[in-house]
């Protein structure tokens, strides 16, 4: 770098210098800070409500099986036939009852709830997608 | 699937509910937070389910839960035996219904950073925003005579319960980039948010009638459905935006369509052309029984959206080829939403006789035919509609019994198949959709 190259870059260093003392950081290129509303929304949490006590065995116990028609009446309900399958064979003690609810997925059905706890011992639901 | 294992936990019948990972990942988080509140125990199965074979159902039997990586029985087995835990037992009537908070004000920061954080909170649709100041925001609420506080509409879907205020709604007009006497239009459209979400390709539509067509200066013209007009964009925009911070919509958290909709960045956001309407066609919101000087907002859902191309051809007129479209939509709820250009309008009126709006539907419903097996081959028909089948209702209990190739009428509803006039009679085109229009809101009471 000759002389001259080098006294131009020292005075263009002053400079410089000089305007970041004389000048709001605002014209030098830093952002200023920025207050902005908040446009979410906060969510109501859902009342807790506990799981029912478990069963200490499955065996000579009686378990629904209900499929609730996701995807159709043929969606899943051969992979509760398949579960079938697995209780008959590895638990055979245990009685499967396989039933398709009266709605869809969308809808309630009380009527199979009721059988399910007067008749029953656990539950299988499901089952989508 | 949640609520009918919450429904028998009640009865106190000890159950484990079952889905794909997809599900179970967002009733573990989502559901159990701002619905459920029951720890329900999942078992995960690989997804898809549905439309699998008995070899792959029986492949997902004997394999691994996806949130454990048990045995999928063992782990059945084990939800229905393993004593619950402390949190399990957990009950929470005392400080029910528990509000989450949400500042007025985000903490204060460059505009650049305050930027990033909208893209990373995904309140966006990913566009530059404008940056909703509190000056800018009170600016956008000199456009409407409701109280910043009013809650218009309590959003539950999403679960949630959020209250969504005028002052939210401005908030998200000014991200919009709209003008303040925009805000009762997007104060009528709020009403009917967020937009329509599921695991499929959900869309929109959003049509505007009446005097708030002129003086928002909306384009019914040409390029309608195009980038063409300030009002038009900035509206459509808005419904994105108020769907994604007022319904809280997060990619895969609760927002998981597979492939999503394009239709989604501005819900196909039209004025009709009341003023080429054919003589005896009424606008739309008039056919609803508002009156014609009436400002009307209507918002459609529904998937999918087809053009027609080009010109009609008087050898197979517009009405049969639009009859062809709908055919291969699903017709579910027998809903359908058709876009004529003006010319398409005319002819359909002066030359192919239909003399209203309604006697267009009406021929449409009773020509459109599809077989027994494309009209339930449709997974959002298999599932809304066959278990009314099952239940004997009709026409769906007689459609489940017919042949796989006998011939239905699906659109069996003409008050369900709209007819909307929009476009700058430059060609003689039209778009069939399988729009489902909710009942019209007056932007009037907005004001």
């Amino acid at each position: 770098m000759n002389l001259k190259r080098l006294n131009a870059k020292l005075l263009q260093a002053l400079f410089c210098s000089v305007l970041a003392i004389l000048l709001p950081a605002s014209a030098m290129g830093a952002e200023e800070n920025i207050t902005v509303m908040n446009p979410a929304i906060a969510g109501k949490l859902a009342k807790r409500v506990p799981l029912s006590p478990r069963l200490d065995t499955l065996q000579g116990k009686t378990i629904y099986m209900v499929d609730n028609q996701w995807g159709g009446p043929e969606g899943a309900y051969q992979l509760f036939e398949e579960m079938q399958v697995w209780f008959a064979e590895n638990m055979p003690s245990v009685k499967t009852i396989l039933r398709r609810t009266e709605g869809n997925m969308f809808t309630d059905d009380p009527a199979l709830w009721k059988e399910i706890s007067e008749k029953g011992d656990a539950a299988i639901i499901g089952t989508g997608q | 699937m949640s609520r009918h294992a919450r429904s028998v936990e009640e009865l106190g019948v000890p159950t484990v509910a079952t889905a794909g990972i997809n599900i179970v990942n967002y009733a573990l988080d989502y559901d159990f937070k701002y619905s459920n509140g029951m720890p329900i125990r999942y078992v995960a199965f690989p997804f898809p389910i549905a439309g699998q074979p008995r070899s792959v159902h029986k492949e997902y039997v004997a394999g691994k839960d996806q949130l454990t990586g048990q045995p999928v029985m063992t782990a059945i087995v084990d939800a229905l035996t393993t004593p619950l835990t402390d949190k399990e037992k957990m009950t929470d009537t005392a400080s029910s219904a528990q509000a989450e908070t949400e500042p007025r004000f985000l903490a204060p920061d460059t505009e650049e950073n305050l930027r990033h954080l909208f893209k990373d909170k995904e309140w966006t649709d990913y566009n530059p925003i404008i940056l909703p100041t509190e000056e800018r925001v009170s600016e956008m609420l000199t456009g409407t005579s409701h109280k910043p506080d009013e809650v218009i509409n309590t959003i539950r879907f999403m679960p949630g319960n959020r209250e969504l205020t005028v002052e939210k709604v401005a908030i998200a007009a000014v991200m919009a980039g709209a003008k303040p006497e925009y805000m009762p239009l997007l104060l009528a459209i709020a009403t009917r948010a967020p937009f329509g979400n599921s695991t499929t390709s959900m869309a929109n539509t959003i049509i505007v009638n009446g005097p708030i067509r002129k003086e928002l200066g909306m384009n019914s013209g040409t390029n309608a459905m195009g980038p063409y007009n300030d009002a038009n964009s900035v509206a459509g925009r808005f419904f994105t935006l108020i769907s994604k911070t007022a319904g809280d919509y997060r990619n895969n958290v609760n927002a998981w369509e597979s492939l999503g909709s394009n239709l989604q960045y501005n819900s196909v956001t039209i004025a009709e052309n009341e003023e080429k309407l054919p003589e005896g066609w009424e606008p739309l919101h008039v056919q609803m029984g508002f009156k014609p000087e009436d400002s009307v907002v209507t918002i459609g859902t529904g998937w999918s959206y087809i053009s027609s191309l080009g010109e009609t051809q008087p050898a197979y007129p517009a009405h049969m080829l639009i009859r062809d479209y709908l055919r291969s939509l699903s017709a579910y709820g027998s809903g359908a939403t058709i876009y004529v250009d003006p010319t398409t309008a005319s002819l359909l009126k002066d030359v192919n006789g239909f003399e209203t709006k309604l006697k267009l539907s009406e021929w449409l419903s009773e020509n459109v035919e599809k077989t027994v097996a494309s009209y339930w081959g449709n997974g959002v028909i298999m599932t809304s509609n066959m278990a009314m089948a099952f239940q004997g209702l009709e026409p769906y209990a007689s459609w489940q019994k017919m042949s796989r190739d006998a011939l239905i009428k699906p659109f069996n509803n003409p008050k369900a198949i709209n007819v909307v006039v929009v476009g700058g009679s430059i060609q003689t085109t039209w778009f069939a959709t399988d729009f489902r229009l909710n009942p019209g809101v007056r932007v009037d009471d907005w004001r």
